[in-house]
């Protein structure tokens, strides 16, 4: 790839939204080093991207800047007043009015220090406990709002099979299995009128790693591809709109085939079909 | 944009290092608006996009010593910590994150419907203008600026293949390279 088909790739815009896998922005961190050419073009595109998210915004405060500093600025400052005062002081280790404390003085700042550890390990010891518990809330909170979204978009895929059968002009063809001993179903939804077609393949197992569903109309006896179905839609509820237009269709069947797709449908590998 | 001084990238981080008021106001003057840009088209709101803004900026001040180059370039790693920040302000608003499973669709008549009712007079002429980006552009730019999708989430979202992303991306960033006249 020259540097002219590289920049067309697509590949320095990924780059700079920081939309690369680690190992493909080395890559392009690679390149970028040993070309001008490629680092003049990407300065480009970071600019529009600035310009971009510029033109998104209303104006801020002119005292924001102010304002920021004295956030980051007080943090380093204090970090630093502190330290400062520690280094250059001196401690005199005896002073002239020293006096040699008594035996009680001992006891008491012994015992004062042992009370001091007993509480502070106490203390550390709950801090800890409330840390790992804190820990353990943030989790389950992740593991309820992943739920949670796994919950909506099953109840959007509930929804849209809701509409489309109440849709009148929408066809339902359920789709039966051609392998003997292997129950399996699927459904299509077909508006002629319209030319659109939904897919739903709830009654069919996930594929094996490397092979895809693929939808084929039966037009004048010869199969039609209808593009290849998302493996996550397998044994889900989902329904997914067709990308062809659907015109016409004598029959519709789902065959495996590899990822990708085939030209023409694998025959013993057609899964269930349906007259329309 | 209008600093009277510009640094290279190398300088401007070595810069940054020492953490200097001039470091401060060259970073504030070249990239503050832009992450407030992108705050705001996540949270839509001004004062908690500017409550975020000030706490991406202290993130940034303290964080700047373990940047190096290695990890992209300086503005790659401000709008990661921008996003980041916006999103998680999202969720800690307790809204689920709709954007994860909204398709491709929904995003780009979401990012009409938020140009509408997005107000600001200086700017009306040119948002009107990104908005006659092709909707298949907008929704990738939608989803990798500003919702922080990698390539293979939006190839799955899309439904199209990763390669596809990329030279869309590249039209894409044509088009408003065009708009903002950037040369």
């Amino acid at each position: 790839m020259n540097t002219k088909e590289y920049i067309e790739s697509g590949n320095l815009e990924a780059y700079a939204l920081g939309s690369l896998p680690p190992n493909e922005a080395r890559e392009v961190a690679e390149m970028l080093s040993a070309s001008a050419e490629l680092r003049d073009e990407l300065a480009l595109i970071e600019k529009t991207m600035l310009m971009f998210a510029l033109s998104s915004a209303p104006e801020l405060p002119s005292d924001f800047a102010e304002k920021i500093w004295q956030e980051t600025g007080g943090i380093t400052n204090q970090k630093g007043s502190t330290n400062g005062g520690n280094i250059n002081k001196t401690i005199p280790i005896q002073p002239d009015h020293y006096k040699q404390p008594s035996a009680w003085k001992y006891a008491a700042s012994w015992v004062a220090l042992a009370g001091s550890i007993a509480i502070n390990v106490m203390l550390w010891n709950s801090k800890n406990k409330t840390e790992s518990q804190n820990i353990t809330m943030l989790e389950k909170l992740d593991t309820l709002q992943e739920k949670q979204q796994q919950l909506t978009s099953l109840i959007d895929g509930y929804q849209k099979a809701k509409n489309m059968m109440a849709d009148t002009a929408m066809k339902t063809i359920v789709m039966h299995t051609m392998q003997k001993g292997h129950p399996m179903a699927a459904t299509l939804y077909w508006s002629q009128e319209k030319a659109e077609a939904y897919v739903s393949v709830d009654g069919l197992p996930t594929p094996p790693p490397g092979m895809q569903y693929q939808l084929w109309a039966i037009q004048d006896g010869k199969p039609v591809d209808m593009g290849v179905l998302p493996n996550s839609m397998a044994n889900t509820p989902n329904i997914k709109k067709v990308d062809m237009r659907v015109i016409s269709g004598e029959a519709f069947a789902i065959s495996l085939e590899k990822e990708g797709g085939s030209p023409v449908p694998t025959m013993q590998n057609i899964y269930v079909m349906g007259k329309a | 944009m209008n600093a009277a001084v510009t640094y290279t990238e190398e300088e401007l981080i070595q810069l940054l290092k020492g953490q200097s008021r001039q470091a401060f106001n060259y970073l504030y003057t070249n990239y503050a608006p832009a992450l407030y840009g992108v705050i705001y088209k996540i949270l839509e709101d001004e004062q908690t996009s500017q409550d975020v803004l000030q706490d991406v900026f202290v993130k940034i001040w303290n964080n700047i010593a373990q940047y190096n180059s290695d990890k992209g370039r300086l503005y790659t790693w401000l709008l990661n910590i921008a996003r980041n920040s916006a999103i998680d302000k999202t969720r800690s608003k307790g809204e689920i994150m709709k954007s994860k499973i909204q398709t491709g669709e929904n995003v780009v008549h979401n990012l009409e419907q938020t140009s509408k009712t997005e107000v600001s007079t200086d700017t009306i002429g040119l948002r009107k203008m990104v908005n006659q980006l092709k909707p298949e552009y907008a929704s990738i730019i939608d989803l990798a600026y500003f919702n922080g999708y990698t390539i293979e989430e939006i190839s799955k979202a899309l439904n199209i293949p990763s390669g596809t992303v990329k030279t869309r991306m590249r039209s894409a960033m044509g088009q408003l390279r065009e708009i903002y006249a950037v040369k």
